[in-house]
């Protein structure tokens, strides 16, 4: 999945530059960082470890763990992938037996997240680096994006050679429709009944899109399946057995595609919708310094780097190894719509307005 | 007070212990079923929401459907295949009957979720066996992905557990009547319809029942083959039923688990009472009786063995292949060489990321210290019950029985939040104990049966002489009853071994940093897709528990009961 060059690299990158930025010795805080920045910094050596609570699984985090553990060797992280919800369920369970665990909560459920705001489990913190972000990216000074991840097609090349590739949304539907016998079982794309991002997916493109559910429809008819993970989709694609997959993490069918040249990803120039992973800090963090820190580094542009190596593009427009907010928009034609971190996000928990989605969902499935 | 007035109160101390263990998970679950929100929330109260919801949810009954199909589906599948495998090993002189043994229980110590992940890639749609296949007749025409594929999978893969009960009824049978048959002029097969089967009835009927409580409580197979097509069981329901919320439903989760409860506990009673019942009818023959092997001639020894070998190549050899093979590449499917794909560095990722390699560490100290820890407890438990007519050991029975009737994940679940609520348990919660005290009243019944069927070994004579001659009880089991019992501990150690690393639902929701297993990692990297990683573990999965596997032929486990 990732080049491990690559993130030796990145890491060491990384290191160097928020290493010289930050590290108590070092004479000069980087541009922005508060005067009182040092002191806060001794507080989180002192408590000399970090929690994470994160879906982001041990693969992609680590090149992220590596290069904060080298900026700042006397902080432990201690990472835990968890999952979505079960980050959620240990963080209200621990919460309600005031034995907080986690220091940042780091996740791709964006809605869950805002729930954990909305109980009061996170605790606001202004970031130095949070001007960096763009306005949709940052709630309330609590909960910040750090990664913008668009939702496109992958599809296997020589399966598809004979057909004209869909470069709209509105080409994907034709192509459907078109090609609905010799697609038959071939097509594949996010199951939102079993996946969180999947539903995150289609219950955003419901919300801005008026040709949602006639895609499902045309996929429906196709007798195309579903899958819980972009990953598992991948194994089907590359073994031929689906063709091509769509409303898929596009950023991983980006790398995929870049080392494996079977396959090819498409970003509809027309639209093209993005999810944030995003960050929070725990309300009674047990390490609340280094939590901070912790964050800022997320949201810096070594951190950001660290990230982008593998895959999880950044949220800002300086940070250049990688792909970036500027160079994913030019990709999707310039029509990239990142999804905003809001109490929009709520509606999606709401279980009147799931049930509604789903009821949709099923019947336009059946095609 | 006298030392012998101290035994009934070690009884005592020691089965309310265990009930209390066994209790605590059980009553927390069935409490948080009648709440409307998780019981830790302040906003929770008394409701039947719950109930509500899943009484009026169409996708709740075709999960409780789909369940009955398998759990007799899979009953079909095994008990004919173990009872008739069991014929031909015991009862008669089929070639190379002694190796094939332990080849048959193969199946039943590999975890099932690593079985399924070996069909997956072995003949899955885009599995190495299907793309050959297909490469050579143009299409395969299975699915391992619809319901008779999982059944069969999992009637396969339980066709050990029915093999081990009646095998055992069968050596204990004599073979005066299979032989004045045979003289009488029936064939070996009408013997075997006509004369062994209603013999070893009791034993079928039992594994029968037995196999129906596993495949109310199935997870593994159906969570990784069930899947891409939408099927689900009630154990998958209740591990999906998050995603229909959006957010973990905690009563909704308790509410199936009573439901299967209600289906599985008198199942189990129904077990217990047919265990008797076996016992005694196979008593009939009585021990030491001689048996002569009924004779199959060339034809026979011909179809014999190629049942058994088609048997162990569809259960053993196309899982296990699959993995080993998946493990060492990162691509594969039409058009790709496997020659050129063959890499370590799916290994190479495993041992690099320190939760994975954390797991395997985690996952050996828990089969080989935990499992000897277990086996010290369940032999306390086991002590504590043996020779023992009186309320306590009434109630000892009963609390063995509640765990068979719980999920793993369930359990999993239940003790996390009783290590999170709980004070003087809280230390405990994020270091290896939490896991270890899960698996062993997971393993409970199983591991408690091993301990009792090698205490019931020793004659009650010795015992006897012993008090006679002035010993009280605790002197008794320390020179008497423990000395005997010694060697087949070190059996017992290794079977609880492999059913410790095989295990992997219990530490879904338990585990956190530090605490990894390989069986749950599996689980939580199930959700990512990552197959490459998978692979790996399953490899090394495989890998430990035929270490385990061989550790406990050497120290000569029993594996018959």
């Amino acid at each position: 999945m990732i080049n491990r060059r690559q993130f030796v690299l990145a890491s060491a990158a990384s290191a160097g530059v928020l290493g010289a930025g930050l590290s108590a010795r070092a004479q000069e805080l980087p541009a922005g960082y508060p005067a009182d920045y040092k002191a806060m910094l001794e507080k989180a050596r002192s408590e000399g470890a970090v929690s994470i609570y994160t879906s982001t699984d041990d693969v992609q985090g680590r090149p992220i763990v590596e290069a904060f553990q080298k900026a700042f060797p006397g902080i432990r992280v201690d990472y835990n992938d968890l999952g979505t919800n079960g980050a959620y369920n240990r963080i209200i369970s621990e919460a309600a037996a005031k034995q907080v665990g986690s220091d940042v909560v780091w996740t791709s459920a964006m809605d869950l997240q805002m729930v954990l705001v909305q109980k009061g489990l996170a605790e606001a913190y202004k970031s130095p680096e949070a001007a960096r972000l763009p306005g949709w990216g940052n709630f309330n000074d609590t909960l910040y994006g750090t990664t913008v991840e668009p939702v496109g097609i992958l599809y296997n090349k020589a399966q598809l050679a004979s057909f004209k590739l869909p470069k709209t949304r509105a080409e994907l539907l034709a192509f459907m429709r078109d090609n609905k016998d010799a697609l038959k079982g071939k097509l594949a794309t996010f199951d939102p009944e079993k996946s969180g991002t999947g539903f995150l997916f289609f219950s955003n493109d419901a919300k801005t899109m008026p040709d949602t559910f006639d895609l499902v429809r045309a996929f429906g008819a196709t007798e195309g399946k579903t899958y819980g993970s972009s990953g598992a989709m991948r194994e089907k694609i590359v073994s031929g057995e689906h063709w091509l997959a769509f409303n898929i993490i596009a950023s991983y069918a980006i790398e995929w595609a870049a080392k494996n040249p079977a396959l090819g990803y498409i970003l509809t120039s027309d639209h093209t919708a993005a999810f944030s992973r995003v960050a929070n800090i725990s309300k009674g963090a047990p390490h609340p310094n280094a939590a901070r820190v912790f964050l800022d580094f997320l949201l810096a542009n070594s951190g950001q780097s660290a990230l982008a190596s593998v895959g999880a593009p950044s949220i800002r427009t300086d940070v250049t190894s990688g792909l970036n907010l500027t160079r994913l928009t030019e990709m999707a034609g310039g029509n990239l719509k990142p999804i905003p971190i809001t109490t929009a996000l709520l509606e999606a928990t709401e279980p009147k307005n799931r049930a509604d989605f789903f009821r949709r969902w099923k019947e336009a499935l059946r095609g | 007070m006298s030392l012998a007035a101290q035994a009934p109160r070690f009884r005592a101390t020691v089965i309310l212990t265990l009930f209390a263990m066994v209790a605590a998970p059980a009553a927390l679950i069935i409490y948080q079923s009648f709440l409307s929100a998780p019981f830790f929330d302040e906003a929770a109260r008394p409701s039947l929401e719950a109930y509500q919801f899943i009484l009026t949810d169409p996708e709740f009954y075709r999960a409780l459907w789909t369940t009955t199909l398998y759990a007799v589906g899979m009953v079909v599948v095994a008990v004919p295949l173990g009872g008739l495998l069991a014929f031909l090993i015991t009862r008669t002189d089929l070639k190379g009957r002694r190796w094939l043994e332990p080849l048959v229980l193969v199946p039943m110590f590999l975890s099932s979720i690593v079985l399924a992940f070996g069909y997956t890639v072995a003949v899955g749609p885009s599995g190495f066996v299907t793309i050959a296949f297909r490469s050579v007749f143009g299409a395969a025409p299975w699915s391992i992905y619809t319901l008779p594929g999982i059944i069969l999978i999992g009637g396969l893969s339980h066709v050990p557990t029915v093999y081990l009960y009646v095998a055992s009824a069968m050596r204990r049978l004599p073979s005066d009547l299979e032989e004045a048959a045979r003289t009488a002029g029936a064939s070996v097969w009408r013997v075997s319809l006509d004369v062994t089967l209603p013999m070893v009835l009791p034993a079928l009927v039992f594994s029968a029942a037995l196999n129906l409580l596993l495949g109310f409580e199935t997870f593994g197979i159906p969570l990784v083959l069930g899947d891409p097509n939408g099927i689900l069981v009630l154990t998958t329901y209740i591990y999906k039923v998050n995603t229909i919320f959006g957010a973990p439903t905690y009563q909704v989760m308790a509410a199936v688990t009573v439901f299967l409860i209600l289906i599985t506990l008198p199942l189990v009673f129904i077990q217990r009472r047919l265990l008797r019942h076996a016992r005694r009818f196979a008593a009939v023959g009585g021990k030491g009786a001689r048996t002569n092997l009924l004779k199959l001639g060339a034809a026979g020894q011909v179809i014999a063995l190629s049942i058994i070998g088609l048997w162990l190549l569809v259960s053993v050899v196309l899982p296990v292949g699959g993995i080993i093979l998946r493990a060492f590449v990162e691509n594969w499917g039409e058009g790709i060489r496997l020659s050129e794909q063959l890499t370590l560095a799916n290994f190479q990722r495993v041992f690099e990321l320190p939760s994975l390699s954390r797991g395997i560490v985690n996952t050996i100290l828990l089969a080989a210290i935990g499992g000897a820890v277990a086996v010290a407890f369940y032999l306390v438990v086991g002590l504590a019950g043996h020779r023992n007519h009186g309320r306590t050991g009434t109630l000892l029975d009963y609390s063995v029985l509640v765990p068979r009737a719980l999920p793993g994940l369930i359990v999993g679940l239940a003790f996390f939040w009783l290590f999170l609520f709980v004070p003087f348990l809280v230390p405990l919660r994020t270091t290896l104990f939490s896991l270890l005290i899960a698996y062993i009243i997971v393993g409970l019944s199983y591991g408690l049966r091993i301990i009792q069927a090698t205490l019931l070994q020793v004659a009650p004579e010795l015992e006897e002489s012993a008090r006679t001659a002035g010993a009280d009880t605790f002197r008794t089991w320390r020179d008497v009853v423990i000395p005997l019992v010694r060697p087949g501990l070190a059996g017992a150690w290794a079977m609880i071994m492999i059913v410790f690393l095989r295990e992997y639902a219990t530490g879904v929701y338990l585990m956190s940093a530090g605490t990894e297993v390989i069986g749950s990692l599996m689980v939580s990297l199930l959700t990512s897709g990552a197959m490459d990683q998978i692979a790996a573990l399953s490899f090394i999965s495989i890998l430990l528990t035929a270490v385990g596997l061989t550790l406990a032929l050497r120290l000569g486990a029993k594996i018959h009961d």
